[in-house]
């Protein structure tokens, strides 16, 4: 009896052996199912079954286990080891819970600006902001953990966009870093910006963000349709993922049939025309002529070869569409596009292209844009080619060369105007003064406002397979932003102002230090360790 | 209480005279100098020649953000410190009570009518003291590096940083001295300290494949990121806490460990 239950006393080893077994498989899965929990209750099962059964088949002359007095001490001890792990533990609890944070650093770099602050607590539904990111880095989470602290509606999670395809498919993640920002409550979810090493996240985009996904309010575009323009919906040659976009900045896209409705919702943020391959009637000029003059906004992408019939309307803006066709510089032509692939990368100053810097978008032929000055309206070109490219006017023609009839760059396929509108009913160029000039008491609250209009070369650089290229779905969306006259104007969030300094050091500085570093300090160490050593000795 | 504080005090002396005598200390402390002035030296070079780059591309066109660069020479040699107490510390703490269990001393202590607890404190005490000590030469490095900076630096967050380090070592030290009082071996309660921090220190790794509210009490409990919070002039409550908290333990642990001695025999 006694010698065949002697192996209980090893019963502890594989106890904690089951136990162990039981964690790392439940860390290693990831998922704490039934098998690493069958493990770890093994384990306690079998450690449990030591405690109750050791001691009791030794020497029954020595006092059992259980009553020797080390084991009492021991178990005190474990007892009150246990308690003041579990109050420190409570304590650490609540002191995360109460935390307080102090920077000490002079510009506060490690803390929110009052604008965040202020949104931040203004807040009213609980925003997540998604990280599809293999890294955290320690910067980011800095900055969005600052975010939590103020305000539980306010979470984030980084998602390691391999691990996870499934999510980052839903969320549509293009590239590792991207950053998206979620609406709890309706599960909207917008791009926010994509982070790298060069660029981190920044409490501007994260702030703006969140101001542009809480407000109610959404810009309402509308895509003028039924004159062969480019299509919202999936499909060849379609503009669908440029819609797309356009719906992450919180824009409600609609088609516009101008000849049912005979003139521009007044609920209209922007109106945009991409591509007519067929000639607008007078009607539907007439009508986005009126609503332009009504402080409207327009969007016109016209491609080469085409008689849109917006002449006249555009000639108010001393925008004239040219119908030759934009020539790349030969040494900036890309391999397998051809020579009528006007790259751009050189862009004019205005809030559209302020971040673009050298950056690349191209325009599969487009058309150039003249513009003469005229007073009130305010013009700047947007794109502009190559010092090198020209305007070809005979395209059949090879090879391709600057000649007779051809205008030499640098050209401009786009051009952003606004102007202030005056309240003349009918600004027509021929306008007679009618005496009756008396302006409708229309009630337009968009009159105060200018009105804004942009006009591309090309239409196709935005279609699907186009769009995500380069810079390309960055000049439309921001002149979609800029026209609308969106009022939700960004918070600008000043960076930190961090105090320019430097460490300057004379020749003596720099040498006393390294005598006292490498030299002295270490000496003075050494000849007293031995000095002691001898004394003792 | 007077006679606790008298107890602790006598302690500490007794700790810090072993130790102003001991040639072995100034030995470790002689090496601790030579390789954190080596890092000091090599750092201050790094920062510097890092600014003239970047003073360069500023002056070639590029435009750059300001930088603060005694801020960022304070924060990396702090770090680099940090990380090189990780292998001092665990030898200073390494002989607390193993040297006395190998010499026989610790039954006189363990039975001696001074609490465990005011052995613990004194002993803690003096460590702590030598290493602050030992950590006094690079204040004086940095005063001369950074007395020429304009506009004066403003020294808060220096002093911060040291007194995170300081932390950090009562920490350390504070749980070394519990695993010395497990064994009477010297290199074992080095070898065991040592495991023990560096698990601490990095427990920020394991803490991500967690997530959740695991994954934030686990990544609580890094020593890494509650003393790069100090270094970078943040002081937030929670990670004086966790510092007090590892100090409270390993003095606790310390004297329940004593307290289990004095019954083994019997």
């Amino acid at each position: 009896m006694k010698r065949r239950f002697s192996f209980v006393k090893f019963l502890i080893l594989p106890g904690a052996m089951l136990i162990l077994a039981g964690i790392s498989a439940g860390i290693v899965s990831g998922t704490w199912g039934s098998i690493p929990f069958g493990l770890i209750i093994a384990g306690i099962v079998l450690i449990g079954l030591w405690m109750v059964l050791i001691g009791r088949f030794e020497d029954p002359l020595a006092p059992t286990f259980w009553k020797r007095r080390s084991t009492q001490a021991s178990t005190n001890a474990l007892v009150s080891t246990i308690a003041v792990l579990v109050i420190l533990g409570l304590i650490n609890f609540l002191a995360v819970r109460a935390a307080q944070r102090i920077d000490l650093t002079e510009s506060r770099l490690f803390t929110l600006s009052p604008e965040s602050q202020q949104v931040l607590q203004e807040m009213q539904q609980g925003v997540k902001i998604w990280v599809f990111s293999s890294d955290r880095n320690p910067q980011d989470v800095d900055l969005l953990e600052n975010y939590q602290r103020r305000t539980p509606k306010f979470s984030f999670e980084f998602v390691d966009p391999q691990a996870n395809p499934g999510l980052a498919q839903a969320f549509g993640v293009k590239n590792a870093g991207d950053v998206f920002i979620e609406l709890q409550s309706s599960k909207r979810r917008q791009f926010l910006q994509s982070i790298s090493p060069q660029a981190r996240l920044s409490e501007s985009r994260v702030t703006n963000g969140i101001l542009q996904i809480t407000s109610d309010r959404r810009s309402k575009a509308y895509f003028l349709q039924g004159h062969g323009e480019k299509s919202l919906t999936e499909g060849e040659g379609a503009i669908s993922n440029s819609v797309k976009a356009l719906e992450d900045k919180n824009f409600t896209n609609e088609p516009l049939n101008l000849a049912q409705l005979g003139r521009v919702p007044s609920d209209a943020s922007a109106v945009l025309v991409i591509g007519p391959t067929r000639t607008l009637p007078e009607g539907e000029v007439k009508a986005l002529q009126d609503y332009s003059n009504q402080g409207g906004n327009l969007l016109i992408a016209v491609d080469p070869n085409v008689k849109a019939g917006l002449d006249p309307f555009l000639n108010t803006w001393g925008v004239k569409l040219d119908d030759r066709i934009a020539i790349n510089a030969p040494d900036q032509q890309l391999t397998n596009a051809g020579p009528a692939v006007a790259v751009v990368t050189q862009y004019g100053a205005h809030p559209i292209t302020k971040d673009f810097g050298n950056g690349i978008s191209f325009y599969p032929i487009a058309r150039p844009i003249d513009i003469t000055q005229i007073s009130g309206v305010q013009a700047t070109p947007l794109l502009l080619t190559d010092p090198n490219s020209w305007a070809e006017s005979n395209i059949k023609q090879q090879p391709l060369k600057l000649d007779g009839g051809d205008r030499p760059g640098p050209l401009a396929i786009s051009v952003a105007l606004d102007r202030t509108v005056t309240p003349t009913p009918s600004p027509s160029p021929t306008a007679s003064p009618s005496p009756n000039a008396s302006p409708s008491p229309s009630p337009s609250p968009l009159a105060s406002k200018p009105a804004r209009l942009v006009v591309f070369g090309n239409s196709t650089f935005i279609v699907n397979g186009f769009s995500n290229q380069q810079l390309n779905g960055d000049v439309f969306l921001n002149s979609v932003t800029w026209v609308s006259q969106d009022p939700l104007q960004p918070l600008s969030i000043r960076p930190k102002d961090v105090k320019n300094r430097r460490i300057v050091l004379n020749n003596e500085q720099a040498l006393l230090i390294g005598f006292l570093a490498l030299g002295i300090v270490p000496l003075f160490g050494f000849i007293t360790a031995g000095v002691v050593w001898w004394q003792r000795r | 209480m007077k006679t606790v504080l008298y107890n602790i005090l006598a302690i500490y002396r007794r700790e810090l005279l072993s130790y102003f005598t001991s040639p072995l200390m100034y030995a470790i402390a002689a090496v601790f100098w030579l390789v954190s002035g080596f890092l000091f030296t090599v750092t201050l070079d790094g920062v510097i020649q890092q600014a003239a780059q970047y003073d360069q591309a500023t002056a070639a066109g590029i435009s750059t953000a300001p930088i603060d660069i005694p801020y960022e020479f304070i924060r990396t040699i702090l770090g680099v410190i940090g990380s090189l107490s990780l292998f001092v510390l665990p030898i200073l703490s390494m002989g607390l009570y193993a040297e006395e269990r190998k010499r026989g001393t610790l039954e006189l202590l363990a039975t001696s009518p001074v609490t465990n607890w005011a052995v613990a404190v004194g002993k803690l005490l003096g460590v702590m003291t030598f290493f602050f000590t030992m950590s006094l030469p690079l204040l004086l490095y940095e005063a001369i590096a950074l007395s020429n900076v304009n506009p004066p630096i403003q020294i808060n967050v220096l002093l911060l940083g040291h007194l995170g380090l300081l932390l950090l070592a009562g920490s350390v030290l504070s749980l070394g001295m519990f695993m010395s009082s497990l064994t009477d071996s010297t290199i074992v309660a080095a070898i065991f300290t040592f495991t023990l921090v560096l698990a601490l220190w990095v427990v920020d790794l394991i803490a991500r494949n967690f997530g959740g509210v695991v994954g934030e009490a686990i990544g609580h409990l890094s020593l890494l990121k509650h003393y790069t919070n100090l270094i970078q002039g943040i002081v937030d409550t929670s990670s004086l806490v966790v510092f007090a908290s590892y100090i409270f333990l390993g003095i606790f642990l310390t004297a329940q460990s004593i307290d289990a001695f004095r019954f083994q025999r019997s």
